[in-house]
């Protein structure tokens, strides 16, 4: 077979393999057609499957070892693209059963005995008054902060010699990982999604991201960081549709010891697939609903705060 | 709601797995809604907010005393219904809907987070493709 | 509302004194600079707009010849022949747009403001290139807009697809880069003076480096509802040179969130 051939039938075999048929709406074709309910083929298996988190580190890792992985202009592993991953860390980053409400999954975390979270007791008296008190920061459409703004949505990452730029449709939002060796900007600055500074280890890109201001919580349970925490995340291709997102969270006022949680982020290969704007703010309507049975605004935790919080809660517990 | 807004989310995520786990809500349904009870209501349409990040039906119903009430069903985000096809102008005028859907935690309010809009033959609102377009 | 506008007006300041030395141009016919200037080039071959950028001037407030007001500088405006051709009808609804302003303004709702609005927001943004798309992150409420090359807008007739900040498909014509931007909704406004635009807003943005940290910037707004004709506006845009710069965040709707609480 010709070259030409080969790389035709290559080309058929993989717009094949990649591209399942959706009965897209008649005359209107948005970029992005999508299937009007008709049932298609099957879509492709991905390297490792989902079921767990644990799973997937253990065998993400494994298959990294020997993964080449597609390289950007300056050599660097390849982490453009359109990506979604599991959802379900941010109902409950504990394993939690499928309800209304709920879809449910087994436990986020990959690095603790039991699955469950390892936080302070004075933080977990908080985190249950959080749950009960306050609207979470995405039915007012807030940023999620880091990590959960990869468990919140669909994501385009970009990637430049300088950045790595993390956009989200959910709300808008973005995160901006820098990869030129500038440091953190002063620790005075808190915001939604912290300050990113990004370095490449081999092939795994980590991202160190301080200066979180202590309001978006981790999950819809109410579980916290204060503006001291300081996340480590690790992203590695190891194949070519998927990526072992790794993120160790580590807030020693709050939690007895830093624990990691693990999401495959699997490539979107549906053609035409864009992201277009969502915006949120304007259209949101369901505070209002929530301040009128009692809830209000998450108005943040400081490391401050945090001391005195659990220096009281000792107090109390001490009599 | 929750069935459509799954269906939705996932082709806007482009699940392109069976794995990949269903969009959840994006915010938790159980702090503003009853998700212990389905409440069904049947009324006219008199319009429609497409706005992130609910597109909102606003539904005139007739209760059991004959007096029209006005109710607002939260529904599907607009991109998920651009994705498919539909646009802004494609809202049958003045259709009767039956809408299944969680009524809201919040007693003076008269809003549903829908389950389940239907038209009176049948179909479900907003699925497959416009209305008056040939497969 | 005026408090917050004296606070951004205090930081546009303060930036400006930071680069006014290098040498602000006024707007107006393209400096002979700019027919020369060659910017460098991104790994696949276009024009690298990348970087922090800026506008300085008081377009914000207004787009037209302005004096000063307490609390507000004077500014000489950005639009061409400094004529906005409103139709009769329109201009009525700009005067009462401008009486309201403090609570009407999009701004004041911390809502999203825009194309070219956002541009001249008194806020950082940042522009990141790729071979199909070049993302501009603003800082002003997260706003993002992601300009897609080689691609079309999606199908949909006036009304039909409503977005704030609109669509954009993207081309380069040599060294400018021409926007076309198009899917409006009718909410935003061109500054906080009412200046609007219904849904059937179209506009072209064309952004062309003429220097090492400076840009041209320039936006064609065409809308039969509410113009007569079609009328362009037109800018430097500066680079941020600043140490360790970087975009931050104003998550204007945070605080507003906060008064509601406060006001129960």
């Amino acid at each position: 077979m010709s070259t030409r051939t080969s790389l035709l039938v290559l080309g058929m075999a993989t717009a094949l393999a990649v591209v399942w048929a959706a009965t897209a709406p008649a005359a209107r074709q948005a970029p992005a057609p999508a299937a009007a309910g008709a049932a298609a083929p099957a879509p492709p298996e991905f390297v490792c499957p989902d079921y767990s988190p644990i799973a997937i580190q253990a065998c993400g890792r494994e298959h990294a070892k020997t993964f080449k992985p597609p390289r950007t202009a300056d050599g660097k592993p390849d982490l453009s693209g359109y990506w979604g991953g599991s959802q379900v860390a941010h109902e409950d980053l504990e394993a939690h059963p499928k309800t209304p409400d709920d879809n449910g999954g087994p436990s986020a975390l990959v690095d603790v005995p039991d699955g469950k979270v390892p936080i302070q007791p004075w933080a977990e008296a908080k985190r249950l008054e959080n749950k009960a008190k306050y609207i979470d920061q995405n039915a007012q459409c807030f940023m999620s902060g880091v990590p959960r703004h990869l468990y919140m949505g669909a994501y385009q990452f970009i990637q430049t010699p300088t950045r790595l730029v993390l956009l989200s449709e959910e709300t808008n939002a973005y995160r901006n990982v820098f990869l030129d060796g500038r440091p953190h900007i002063g620790k005075d600055i808190v915001l939604w999604q912290g300050d990113s500074r990004g370095r490449w280890e081999g092939d795994t890109l980590v991202v160190e991201t301080r200066n979180q201001n202590g309001n978006p919580r981790l999950d819809q349970q109410g579980r916290f960081l204060t503006d001291e925490a300081v996340v480590t995340e690790r992203f590695t291709l190891f194949e070519s549709n998927s990526i072992l997102y790794e993120a160790t969270v580590d807030d020693p006022l709050v939690y007895t010891r830093p624990f990691t949680l693990a999401i495959g982020l699997r490539r979107n290969v549906r053609p035409g697939y864009e992201l277009w704007e969502e915006s949120c703010y304007e259209g949101e309507s369901n505070s209002k609903y929530l301040r009128n049975i009692g809830y209000r605004t998450y108005p943040g935790f400081s490391g401050k705060e945090a001391r005195a919080a659990k220096e009281a809660f000792e107090r109390r517990s001490a009599r | 709601m929750k069935n459509t807004l799954v269906i939705a989310r996932a082709i806007a995520m482009g699940c392109v797995l069976g794995a990949v786990v269903p969009i959840a809500a994006h915010h938790s349904l159980a702090a503003e809604f009853d998700v212990s009870r389905m409440v069904t209501v049947t009324g006219t349409i008199t319009s429609m907010r497409w706005t992130n990040p609910h597109s909102w039906l606003h539904v005139d119903v007739r209760n059991a005393r004959g007096q029209v009430e006005k109710w607002e069903i939260e529904f599907s985000s607009p991109n998920s219904l651009y994705r498919r096809g539909w646009r802004r102008t494609d809202l049958p005028p003045n259709s009767v809907v039956t809408v299944v859907g969680y009524p809201s935690r919040d007693k003076s309010a008269k809003v549903l987070s829908a389950s389940d809009v239907k038209l009176p033959d049948g179909r479900t609102l907003f699925a497959g493709m416009p209305a008056g377009e040939t497969p | 509302m005026q408090r917050i506008h004296l606070v951004t007006l205090l930081a546009a300041i303060g930036i400006v004194s930071v680069f006014v030395s290098s040498g602000c141009r006024t707007p107006g016919p393209a400096p002979t600079e700019a027919e020369t200037y060659r910017a460098p080039r991104t790994s696949d071959g276009h024009p690298d707009l990348q970087g922090v950028w800026q506008a300085v001037n008081t377009a914000v407030w207004n787009i037209q010849d302005h004096p000063p007001e307490l609390g507000i500088p004077a500014g000489q405006g950005v639009v061409d022949g400094n004529e906005i051709p409103y139709k009769p009808e329109a201009l009525e609804q700009r005067d009462d747009n401008r009486k309201n302003r403090l609570t009407a303004d999009p701004e004041a709702k911390c809502w999203m403001v825009g194309v070219p609005r956002i541009t001249y927001m008194p806020f950082p943004f940042e522009i990141v290139q790729s071979a199909k798309q070049i993302t501009m992150l603003y800082e002003y409420v997260h706003t993002v807009r992601n300009l897609y090359l080689d691609s079309v807008h999606p199908e949909g007739e006036v009304g039909e697809i409503e977005w704030f900040m609109g669509d954009s498909r993207a081309r380069w014509e040599n060294e400018t880069l021409v926007v076309d931007v198009t899917h409006f909704g009718p909410e935003t406004w061109f500054d906080r003076s009412g200046n609007f635009h219904s849904n059937a807003l179209h506009v072209v943005e064309r952004y062309t480096r003429t220097g090492p940290d400076h840009m041209r910037y320039e936006a064609t707004i065409e809308d039969p509802n509410v113009f007569t004709r079609p009328w362009t506006m037109s800018m430097p845009l500066y680079r941020r040179v600043d140490d360790n710069v970087r975009v931050l965040e104003y998550e204007c709707q945070a605080y507003l969130e906060t008064q509601k609480d406060a006001a129960r």
